[in-house]
């Protein structure tokens, strides 16, 4: 599976927003932590517009405001100023639910029923994190959740692509979240970090209209059943045979020219899970927002999963034309 | 443009194949039955609509939703004509739960569990090679979503045929909190009955494999997808919203370019809850009110039980069903029907019998104020 975004159907992306603890930005995702401490989930989770909402929700929200903002999508008061029923949001997390599950179930077998709180309804649906987030902004578009694994943050900037090529929506908000959780903990056997990010993505023709600047480009997205060749499928999407001026993933061989520079965010900052895709597109736009050569390779997935994914992405410009 | 449905396959309480369960639909006999996935003494209510196939009686077991899902997607390929090699063939599967009731059984009862297998890829890997599969959590209108996910793929010319499926079992979470949060306790699943109560929960799976019409086709298609419609109504996280239920159906129509006059039957989402009921009939009433007889409607949810996920391409299923039988199932226990649904030509009693109807809408809604709406087509 290879997808392609060609000049007719060109997406870029125009923002970017972080919840991850320690970071302030998604420039941070490159260098050293920020000195003011960054993100404190004790805190940053807190407030009355989070009651009730679930910690990947609340994640969720906290990455996708300053996405949009930093889309100049938000007014001064904070509301959404773009195109409400043609904005769609696309969320990846793989285990945001699951500590909500299981306290559930130790809930039920202790108190029974009557021991739940019924405001928990809404996080017993995997989907809970789009629906508060679209909530939050009234985005009336499509909302659309994946949970597909490893590969599940770079397969939701796939799926968002696809909305926009579809004619479904013309932004689409894709976050990704995944909670730190004492279940979450248990199944993946080592402590996780509270993460979430989200990239704001319009078609070029959406940002263009409004002034926004196009900030880097969507060159194309590929499945595989390993990593080199889901990358050797994107990479060969480029006008001429060329290296990357940055790879976010491994580790794994991707088949990349030695000597490309490497940044796995999951070394530094542990299982990112279904988030990960999401965080490498927001720092892969910092990348290229500073100085950073071009393109940017994307990786999920690989060896000891189920499959591999990856994406491209361009300074500016759109991938070229294929059929 | 249209995509034809080449093959189909379903499990639920009532059936383990579409045409079982078709055919126990048109019966109306009530399908409720006692709890079985869980000590009942736990819960206010002690009713489902579950799939009895545990190994052990009252000892529930992984990977329900997965073992479905699987046999699905296996009778659907088996009606296409197709074999089990899904290597490039994109998989779509959308799903309320996943498989966090074996992530339950884990947590409480030490029962394996890879974090792989909350979503359904490792399954479909091993069974059918597939590498393009995603798993869609889309709440009760997941389904329909995977399908409108499908559909754009094959719009988009990134493959020639898909398979798009859903599954989702009973999870103890989710079916606690809905216990505790429905004020009265359902007896059996009541779609636009006075009587109505609430949402019971179903169990089960289905799948349909939709391809590119035209020269590539072979044989005679099951029926033919028109459109599918997916928003968010972005105001409520449970209740519905007319507003975007009425947009969805709307939309639904003009992306299949036919008008509210054009469609001949409505598959009701139907799930039983006051708040769905009313809402539901009323905008069905208000999209059809131009119309001297409107179409006849049903709602498979009072038999099968909420199936989550799977409801609205199950719903699909049933519809192309009735299409091709010229015959409607009726909505089991509808007796006296709630004021805003008096209008409606909710079948009653009996199945109804339908000669010529061709154009069908299926509605699915779910948490989050997510919308689907598909219209399907006689082949």
């Amino acid at each position: 599976m290879t997808g392609t975004w060609d000049g007719r159907r060109a997406v870029t992306v125009t923002g970017a927003g972080l919840a991850v603890t320690g970071l302030a930005a998604p420039a941070d995702l490159l260098g050293p932590p920020p000195a003011g401490g960054g993100f404190d989930p004790a805190t940053g989770l807190k407030g009355r517009d989070l009651r009730n909402l679930d910690r990947a929700s609340r994640l969720g929200v906290r990455a996708a405001a300053p996405a949009l903002a930093d889309a100049g999508l938000l007014d001064e008061d904070g509301r959404y100023t773009g195109e409400a029923t043609r904005t769609a949001v696309v969320v990846s997390s793989n285990l945001g639910t699951l500590d909500m599950a299981c306290s559930f179930s130790d809930t039920i077998a202790r108190d029974t029923v009557t021991g739940l709180s019924p405001l928990g309804l809404p996080q017993t649906s995997s989907n809970v994190v789009a629906g508060w987030v679209a909530i939050r902004h009234g985005l009336r578009g499509p909302n659309l959740t994946v949970c597909n694994g490893a590969t599940g943050g770079l397969d939701a900037l796939f799926w968002a692509r696809n909305l926009i090529a579809a004619d479904r929506a013309s932004t689409v908000v894709v976050v990704g979240a995944e909670p730190s959780g004492e279940a979450v903990t248990a199944l993946l056997g080592t402590p996780v970090t509270d993460a979430a990010a989200a990239v704001v993505l319009e078609s070029a023709a959406t940002a263009a209209a409004r002034g926004a600047r196009p900030r880097a480009g969507l060159a194309g997205y590929a499945r595989a059943a390993g990593l080199p060749q889901a990358a050797g499928k994107v990479r060969g999407l480029l006008p001429a045979p060329s290296g990357c001026g940055l790879w976010l993933g491994g580790p794994g061989d991707a088949g990349v020219p030695a000597g490309t520079p490497r940044l796995d965010l999951q070394e530094r900052l542990g299982p990112l899970s279904g988030a990960l895709g999401v965080l490498q597109c927001a720092a892969a736009l910092a990348h290229l927002d500073g100085s950073g050569a071009g393109p940017v390779l994307l990786t999920a997935g690989g060896a000891g999963h189920e499959a591999a994914a990856a994406v491209l992405l361009n300074r500016s410009n759109p991938g070229k034309d294929t059929p | 443009v249209t995509w034809d449905i080449t093959g189909m396959g379903a499990i639920a309480n009532i059936g383990g194949s579409p045409r079982a369960i078709f055919d126990a639909l048109c019966t109306g006999e009530e399908s409720v039955s006692p709890l079985r996935a869980f000590p009942a003494d736990k819960y206010r209510g002690g009713y489902a609509y579950e799939i009895d196939d545990r190994a052990r009686p009252g000892r529930d077991e992984p990977l329900r939703a997965t073992r479905w899902l699987l046999d699905a997607i296996g009778q659907a390929l088996a009606g296409a004509g197709l074999g089990e090699d899904l290597t490039d063939v994109p998989v779509l599967v959308g799903t309320t739960l996943r498989e966090q009731r074996s992530a339950e059984l884990w947590w409480r009862e030490g029962t394996p569990l890879d974090p792989a297998d909350l979503d359904f890829l490792p399954a479909l890997r091993t069974r059918f090679g597939a590498r393009d599969a995603w798993t869609f959590a889309n709440a009760c209108s997941a389904s329909l979503y995977a399908l409108a996910m499908g559909a754009d793929m094959l719009e988009l010319g990134m493959a020639d045929t898909v398979v798009v499926a859903g599954s989702d079992s009973l999870t103890e979470s989710a079916f606690g909190t809905l216990d505790r949060v429905q004020n009265d306790i359902p007896r059996a699943l009541r779609p636009f009955d006075t009587s109505h109560k609430g949402m019971l929960m179903g169990e089960g799976a289905v799948a349909v494999v939709l391809s590119r019409g035209g020269e590539t086709a072979t044989g005679t298609p099951e029926a033919r997808l028109r459109s599918v419609s997916a928003n968010c109504d972005a105001r409520h996280a449970t209740a519905p919203d007319p507003e975007g239920i009425t947009r969805a159906v709307h939309d639904a129509h003009r992306r299949a370019g036919v008008g509210a006059g054009d469609i001949d039957l409505v598959m009701c989402h139907g799930s039983g809850t006051p708040r769905n009921d009313e809402t539901e009939a009323g905008v069905l009433a208000d999209v059809f009110a131009g119309r001297a007889t409107g179409p006849l409607m049903t709602a498979v949810k009072s038999m099968t039980g909420h199936t989550l996920g799977g409801s609205g391409l199950l719903s699909l299923v049933m519809a192309v069903l009735a299409l091709r039988e010229g015959a409607v199932p009726p909505v089991c226990g509808l007796t006296e029907p709630i004021p805003a649904a008096a209008g409606l030509r909710l079948v009653r009693g009996s199945a109804a019998a339908a000669p010529g109807l061709r154009l069908a809408q299926v509605n699915a809604f779910g948490l989050g104020g997510i919308n689907a709406v598909a219209v399907v087509e006689a082949s």
